[in-house]
This record gives C-alpha cells, sequence and structure tokens, in this order.
C-alpha cells in the first residue's frame, strides 16, 4: 500500500517536473523578447507543433508544407500515450491546472455537459476541406503563442490586445475549472480521438485474433450504442456545421477588405486560416501589421496592415517565415517584393502637390520607383502618379504622405471597386474597441 | 597702387554707363552719405566714350578661338560671396562682420535670388523639434533679416514668436537685405556673371566676371560659392554631380481678395497659390518639368511655355464667376531651377546620417524639419559637406553643396540657405584671418564665432 503510495507521489512529481519543463521550453521558444534569445522564425514553431493547425492547414490549402513535420511529434505522442500531450505537454492545461489547484472549490457543475471539442474540430475540418478551417484559432498552442507575441517591445495595446486569448481561458477556468480541457479544447479533442482510433485499432489486432470473443457480447451495449448513436448524429451535424459555416465565412467579406501581410491568402480564406498567433504582428520590424479589432467578423482579430507609421519594407519578408497555417505564404524575398499587397492611389483633391506646394514625399520615398510626377492634365495641379505595374503596395508612400487627416496617398485593397466605403463593413466590434 | 588702379577703372565703368560721376563715388567706394544730395544734372548728355579692351573671338579654321588676353582687375576683396540669393546673402553679411573685407557678386539687380526673384516668398523649415519642443532653428543672420523684414508693416505672415515659416513681401526682403549688406560694409556689386575662375594651381584667387563692361576679374583670397549651380566650383574643376530636377515658374494674381476663391476651386482651379502678407495677393507655384536647369535653350523654351500657360489660366479664371476681378500681378523675374549641381565634398551629408540624429563635432548648422517630419530633431549639417574634395580657397553654401539625392529637398529650401550661407561665410572670414586654406580652418573657433553671431548649433 505504501508503496503504491509512493510510487503514485512519484510518478506526479516526476509528471509535474515534465510538464513544467514542457512549459518553459514552449515560453523560451515563443518569448518575443531580447535580440539575444533564439531566432525570430523560431517563433514559428510553438503554434505549428499542434497537429490540429498542421491538420486544418493542410486541408485548406491543399498542400503539406515542410512545417507539418513539426507537428509530427506531438502527433504520436497523441497516439501513443493517452492524452499524452494535455497530461505532458500542454501549457494551456497546466496553466488552468495550477490555477484550479489554487482554489479551494472544484465543483464541477459543467459536467453533464456535451462535448464540444470533436464537434469543434470536425467542424473545423470540414470547413477546411472547403478552404476556411472555422476554429483553427482555438488551438491552445496558438492562444499561447499569441499570448507570449502579444509581450513584444515596446509593448503596444493593440498587440496585448491580440493576446488575451489565454487570459480569457483562464478566466473560463476560473468559473468552470476543467470545462476547457475536458469539453472545448479541439486539439484536446482530436487527441482523445486519436487515442480511440489507437484503441480500435488495437481491439480490432486483438480480436482478429480472438474472433468473435467475449468483450464483443457486453452488458452495457445498448446504453453504448444510445449513446454512440447520439454522439455520430451531433458529429455528424457538426461536420454540416462546418462545412455551411465555412460558406458562410468565405462569402462574409464585403468590398472593404483590408489590406493583408504580403503572401496573405484569399481574403475568403484569410479569416480562417490565420490562427491569431501574432507570430507576423511580432517579426515585424515595421510595426505596421496589426490584429483588426475593427474587422468583420469572420476575421476578427486576423492580422490587417496599417501604414500610418511605417511601410513593408522592400528588404525584409519575415512575417513569411513565421506564419505556422500557411494563412501567410512562405515566400521569398524576391516573390514578396513582387506580391501586391495592394495598390497606391492618389486622392487629388487633397495632394499638396496638386495644390501647388513643394511636396514630393512619396515620389522619393518609394522604394521601387513607382511613382513619378504628372504635368501633363494640369501643369499647375501636377500630382503623383502610381505606375500600377511597379507598385506593390508596400505604402511607403501612404507613411510619408503629409496630409491629414486622411493621407492623400493610399494603398487600397486590389479588388475594391471604389475607394468611397472605406471601413463600413467591419464595424461590427470595431465600435466596441475603438469608439470606447 | 593697385587700389587706385581698380577705382579709376571702376569710375570709368560707372561713368560710361550714364551714371553721375558723385553717385558712382558713393555707390562704388562705399562712402554712402545720405545727407549728400546729388547735384541737378542735365540728361541725355553726349560723353566721350570710354575706351574698352578689345580682344574679340576670331573664327580660325572654323573654330570660335579667344585669343589670349590680360584682364583688368576690377576688385580685390578678402572674401568673395559669388550670388545673392538666401545663401550668399548671409555669407557676405556674416564674413563681413567677422571682421573680412567682403564683395558680393549677383547676377541679376537684388538681393534674395529665388526668394524675391523667384517669389518662393514662403520661408522653411525655420523649426525643428529639439528635445521634443519646436526650436527655431534660422538663427543669427538669417532671422535678424526676418525679424527685420517683419517690422515693416504687412511684410510677413506668420512671424510671431514660436511661429515657423513666414511668407514674406519679395519687395521689402530686397530692401532690408540691401540695408544689411550695406550696414556690414559689404561691397555690392550686382549685374555681373560668373564666366570663370582665377586659378593659381589648384587654388581658386578669384573669378572672372561677364558684364555690360566687359571682361573683368575680381580676385580673392577665399571664394564662397552660393551660386546655385555651383558655377564657381565646376569652373574650378571641382569634383560634382549633376541632378534633373522640376524647372518652374512662379507667378502673383492680384485682386485675389476680390475673388471668390471656393467658387473658382469648384470650378477645377485646385492651385490658387499660397497667401501673402498683402491680403490682395498670392504667389502660385507652377512646378513645370523635370529638366536640366543649366542648358539654356531649355530654359528659354521653358519661360515661354511657362509665361504662355500662366496667361492662358488667367484668362480661364477670369472667364470663370467669382474671378473676373483678378489679374496678373507679375510673372517672376527669375525661373525657378530647384537644383542643378551638387558638390562632391570631403564629407557627403546623406540621408541616413541626417536622420540619426547625431551632431558630429564638425556641426555648423542644424536644418529644420517639416511637413510630416515635422515632429524629427534638426538634422546636423557638418562643415565637409561645403568644402571640395580637392578645390582650394573655395566653400560652398546653398542648395549646390555636397548632399545625397534625397537631402536635396532639404538643402534647397531658403531658411537652410540662410543657415549654410551663415556658416561658409564665417568659415571663408576665418580662413583669410588664419591665414589656412578653408579645409584647415579650426572647427572649434568657427563654431564659437557662429554661435556668437547667434546661430543654433544643437
Amino acid at each position: 500500500m505504501a508503496a503504491t503510495k509512493l510510487r503514485n507521489v512519484r510518478s506526479r512529481l516526476r509528471r509535474r517536473l515534465i510538464r513544467w519543463s514542457a512549459f518553459a521550453a514552449a515560453v523560451a521558444l515563443g518569448w518575443p523578447g531580447s535580440s539575444e534569445g533564439p531566432p525570430e522564425c523560431a517563433a514559428v514553431v510553438l503554434p505549428a507543433l499542434s497537429p490540429f493547425v498542421a491538420l486544418g492547414s493542410a486541408l485548406s490549402i491543399r498542400s503539406v508544407g515542410i512545417l507539418a513535420l513539426l507537428a509530427l511529434p506531438l502527433f504520436l505522442l497523441a497516439w501513443s500515450v493517452r492524452c499524452g500531450f494535455c497530461r505532458f505537454a500542454c501549457p494551456v492545461g497546466l496553466l488552468q491546472d495550477t490555477l484550479t489547484s489554487l482554489r479551494s472549490v472544484r465543483r464541477r457543475h459543467w459536467i453533464g455537459a456535451p462535448a464540444i471539442g470533436p464537434c469543434l474540430l470536425i467542424a473545423t475540418a470540414t470547413g477546411a476541406v472547403l478552404g476556411h478551417p472555422l476554429f483553427l484559432w482555438l488551438d491552445p498552442l496558438a492562444l499561447f503563442a499569441a499570448w507570449l507575441n502579444a509581450w513584444r517591445t515596446p509593448i503596444a495595446w493593440i498587440a496585448v490586445a491580440g493576446g488575451l486569448g489565454l487570459p480569457a481561458l483562464l478566466i473560463v477556468e476560473l468559473f468552470w475549472p476543467g470545462l476547457w480541457c475536458a469539453r472545448i479544447c479541439p486539439l484536446g479533442a482530436g487527441q482523445r480521438m486519436l487515442w480511440q482510433g489507437h484503441r480500435l485499432v488495437v481491439r480490432l489486432i486483438r480480436g482478429r485474433m480472438h474472433y468473435a470473443g467475449p468483450e464483443t457480447s457486453c452488458g452495457a451495449d445498448s446504453s453504448g450504442t444510445v449513446l454512440l448513436a447520439r454522439r455520430s448524429r451531433r458529429h455528424f451535424l457538426a461536420a454540416g456545421a462546418g462545412v455551411v459555416g465555412a460558406a458562410v465565412c468565405r462569402g462574409a467579406y464585403g468590398p472593404s477588405t483590408p489590406l493583408r501581410p504580403p503572401g496573405a491568402a484569399s481574403e475568403e480564406q484569410f479569416g480562417g486560416l490565420c490562427v491569431r498567433c501574432g507570430n507576423c504582428a511580432r517579426v515585424c520590424p515595421s510595426r505596421i501589421i496589426h490584429p483588426d479589432v475593427a474587422g468583420r467578423w469572420s476575421a476578427w482579430m486576423a492580422p490587417r496592415l496599417d501604414f500610418t507609421h511605417d511601410y513593408c519594407r522592400e528588404d525584409c519578408h519575415r512575417c513569411n517565415a513565421v506564419c505556422p497555417s500557411g494563412a501567410i505564404a512562405r515566400l521569398s524575398l524576391a516573390e514578396k517584393s513582387r506580391r501586391v499587397i495592394g495598390l497606391a492611389r492618389l486622392d487629388p483633391d487633397t495632394c499638396l502637390m496638386a495644390l501647388g506646394r513643394e511636396c514630393n514625399a512619396c515620389v522619393r520615398v518609394c522604394p521601387y520607383k513607382a511613382i513619378a510626377v504628372d504635368n501633363t492634365l494640369d501643369p499647375f495641379s501636377p500630382r503623383p502618379r502610381v505606375d500600377l505595374d511597379r507598385c506593390n503596395g508596400c505604402g511607403a508612400c501612404e507613411s510619408v504622405c503629409p496630409t491629414r487627416p486622411e493621407r492623400a496617398m493610399r494603398v487600397r485593397p486590389v479588388d475594391r471597386e471604389t475607394g468611397d466605403q472605406a471601413e463600413t463593413q467591419g464595424a461590427f466590434f470595431g465600435a466596441f474597441w475603438f469608439e470606447g | 597702387m593697385k587700389a587706385t588702379l581698380t577705382r579709376r577703372r571702376l569710375l570709368k565703368l560707372l561713368t560710361a554707363a550714364g551714371l553721375g560721376a558723385p553717385f558712382a563715388t558713393r555707390v562704388v567706394a562705399d562712402e554712402a552719405d545720405a545727407s549728400i544730395q546729388s547735384a541737378p544734372s542735365p540728361e541725355n548728355i553726349v560723353v566721350p566714350v570710354s575706351p574698352r579692351d578689345r580682344y574679340p573671338a576670331v573664327l580660325s579654321r572654323g573654330r570660335v578661338i579667344q585669343p589670349r588676353r590680360p584682364l583688368a582687375v576690377m576688385h580685390e576683396t578678402d572674401v568673395l560671396v559669388v550670388g545673392g540669393g538666401p545663401a550668399g546673402f548671409a555669407a557676405a553679411v556674416a564674413a563681413a562682420r567677422a571682421g573680412s573685407k567682403t564683395a558680393l557678386i549677383e547676377r541679376y539687380g537684388y538681393l534674395g535670388g529665388l526668394w524675391t526673384g523667384g517669389l518662393v516668398l514662403l520661408v522653411y523649415p525655420t523649426h525643428a523639434t529639439e528635445k521634443g519642443v519646436r526650436t527655431k532653428v534660422v538663427r543669427g543672420v538669417g532671422d535678424e533679416l526676418l525679424e527685420r523684414i517683419a517690422r515693416y508693416p504687412d511684410a510677413a505672415t506668420n512671424h510671431a514668436a514660436g511661429k515657423p515659416d513666414p511668407t514674406t513681401d519679395p519687395e521689402i526682403t530686397k530692401l532690408v537685405m540691401d540695408q544689411m549688406v550695406r550696414e556690414a560694409d559689404v561691397t555690392m556689386i550686382f549685374h555681373c556673371w560668373v564666366a570663370d575662375v582665377v586659378m593659381d594651381g589648384n587654388a581658386v584667387r578669384g573669378v572672372v566676371i561677364e558684364s555690360k563692361a566687359g571682361r573683368q576679374a575680381i580676385l580673392s583670397k577665399v571664394v564662397v560659392d552660393a551660386s546655385g549651380d555651383g558655377d564657381v566650383f565646376a569652373a574650378g574643376g571641382a569634383e560634382h554631380e549633376q541632378r534633373l530636377h522640376a524647372v518652374g515658374l512662379v507667378h502673383r494674381l492680384g485682386n485675389a481678395d476680390r475673388a471668390d476663391l471656393d467658387a473658382l476651386r469648384a470650378a477645377g482651379f485646385k492651385n490658387l497659390g499660397e497667401i501673402e502678407p498683402q491680403p490682395s495677393v498670392r504667389w502660385i507655384n507652377l512646378r513645370g518639368p523635370s529638366t536640366d536647369g543649366l542648358d539654356i535653350a531649355e530654359l528659354s523654351r521653358l519661360e515661354i511655355e511657362h509665361r504662355r500657360s500662366i496667361w492662358q489660366r488667367m484668362e480661364r479664371i477670369r472667364q470663370s464667376s467669382g474671378g473676373d476681378k483678378v489679374f496678373l500681378l507679375q510673372t517672376a523675374p527669375q525661373i525657378g531651377v530647384r537644383i542643378t549641381r551638387l558638390l562632391a565634398a570631403t564629407r557627403q551629408l546623406t540621408e541616413a546620417e541626417a536622420r540619426s540624429g547625431v551632431r558630429p563635432a564638425d556641426t555648423i548648422a542644424v536644418g529644420g524639419t517639416y511637413g510630416p517630419g515635422a515632429d524629427n530633431p534638426g538634422f546636423a549639417i557638418p562643415y565637409g559637406a561645403l568644402v571640395p574634395k580637392k578645390l582650394d580657397n573655395l566653400i560652398a553654401a546653398g542648395r549646390c553643396i555636397g548632399v545625397d539625392t534625397p537631402m536635396v529637398e532639404d538643402m534647397r529650401l531658403i531658411a537652410t540657405c540662410l543657415l549654410t550661407g551663415h556658416a561658409a561665410g564665417v568659415a571663408a572670414a576665418l580662413a583669410v584671418e588664419e591665414g589656412c586654406r578653408p579645409r584647415d580652418v579650426d572647427i572649434l573657433r568657427l563654431r564659437q564665432i557662429l554661435l556668437h553671431q547667434g546661430a543654433f548649433l544643437g
């Protein structure tokens, strides 16, 4: 008896040690700290470890990149050890368990609640087949990475806003301890399904060994079948919801698509593919990538570009290297500079040069020599003319344009027809964040 | 002996030009005394033709050959400033105040260059954001000039404590520049072009000028090239680059206060210019096409083309509702060349260095910031940017100093030209005083004198 107790204590200690080591490793990997730390491209590792992200991404973009290899260890862990990831590696789970252990009340009111996790997983997978994985952003590793990335220096409130997913989970944990892990987490659900698959395989092998053995006629069979039937119906509905949701999300973008990082997936996919880990915003040296707090619902908090203070530098393609889900394609510098973010467009009514002032800020700053002075229309109102074949929407012109409040030179998304209905579509969450 | 000769020649020249002898004496010998009234003299009188050295070029086997010829030395001085624009004006006043015998030559008949003659009336950037505070960087000679202009009624807008970038009246600007040059005891010589340099080995010892009086030489110990186009250093063989930029022509709208500007804007006249101290006048910038500002054929074409398009537009304005009262007051006497030659200096000022906020030990001026960069601190202009790589006895000032392409847009502005001119003038005076080459001037003393003269060095 005592020996068993001792063994239990020892195994618990060992587990705790493993979990905290994994946690420390995750923080070390994802911390956006100093330049002496791991190289910035290491940021991609943390969210890319998740098999859930790898699956959603591979189904959506219909290709398996080298990043998928990163998800293999956790896949194997979940396959071979029951709840291996949750019990040993998950940093979010560790934080939640620690939080709960600090509290005296550990009642689980939610115990009768259905498991949403598998439904989320299935809906995401079926949505992914349509190119829009619905709940990829619920991946705990991505949420954890986003929280770490919020602490890039200098700290900006908008970056912190992008990392609030984890604190939200912890608040859920305060009120419903264990609910997230046991019922909602799609990664955890996937892991449990994997384990069931493992068991099934084992049972099949065993079943083949003892053909029609006594295990097949079990007493609890009828209720088990009911449960199974209910569950499979639920899963079927989830799969359908995933398809419908993906279709709705893909259709739900208006004329005011925001500017996305270079190499971003098409707007109809982007909101689903992006896991909101904040890696791209973290590594951007210009600090022009922000979570889109005013964005439309299906792409809410996905990265958007803001050229108010800086532009997408011609010597940088870091965001292309750190996206774990393929929402931003892995592009070389040459490929990135050819990728069109948007196109610069001039408002001749406010342009200082057109008003006769000595301003040629945009002409001077354009790294691609895409802006020239056009004297032909009216020599008294010369204006910068953008060569659309050269412009890739890097925003250098917009960032230096001196007119206020609106810049005369602005980068507009390519697919937008007119510049008039700017930012009306995406006011869904925007009012809450901005005007508050 | 030499000086007597010079004066006699000058007297001759000015007599020949039809000016009365007492007046000529006053101006040339700089013995001005307002109490002396010139005696009434008959007009249109016959005087003997003044003899003039003749060395005409000859055609020799199809080539035009100019014969070897001696040049009369019209004037001899310590510091000769070429060009009377903002930079040349500041250089001449600063050099004279620093104790040097100074002469200033100018191709037109007034000071101010493109400010007054080009009618670019907005003086900017006069301020920069130093340590978070909008600070005046145009101090010393330039600031004194602006202050004195502003004392006249209706002479400057936007000129008050803490206010950046005034617009001044061109006539009062000319007037005050004249006053300051005279008070500083600068010998002012208008109406002559620099045709060449006088070289002594690798050093410039003066310039050859061309005027109605023919070709003459002016000798000096140091030359400040404030010609804007680097005419002197180019003639001296200094290494330089050249840029093309827009060449335009400013014009002025009269009766602007009796026009309905909003109606005109609505009618499609977007550019109705900038305000002037006189509310009835506005100056309108015409940017013009990018071209070579040294090509006189091109400049001639543009003068005609610009005046034509200005008049055309003026007619359309007058036919539009709200514009019937306005009239074309003036087109600028001087076409607006923005940049041509750039000196290859001992220390080329690059944009990266300028924006870095570093203030090197040889900072001789801090340039102002404006527009989108108004919140930035001023940029340091090092002395080395004014000094040619090899050519001696010459200091550049104004827009043609050694900077990279993006910095041109800062260096060519009036306020910045006032700064580099001020520094170049003091440096020239110091080189004369120390008897050294401009490149060997004691930077510490240069900065001391600049500070003493009120300059802002960060």
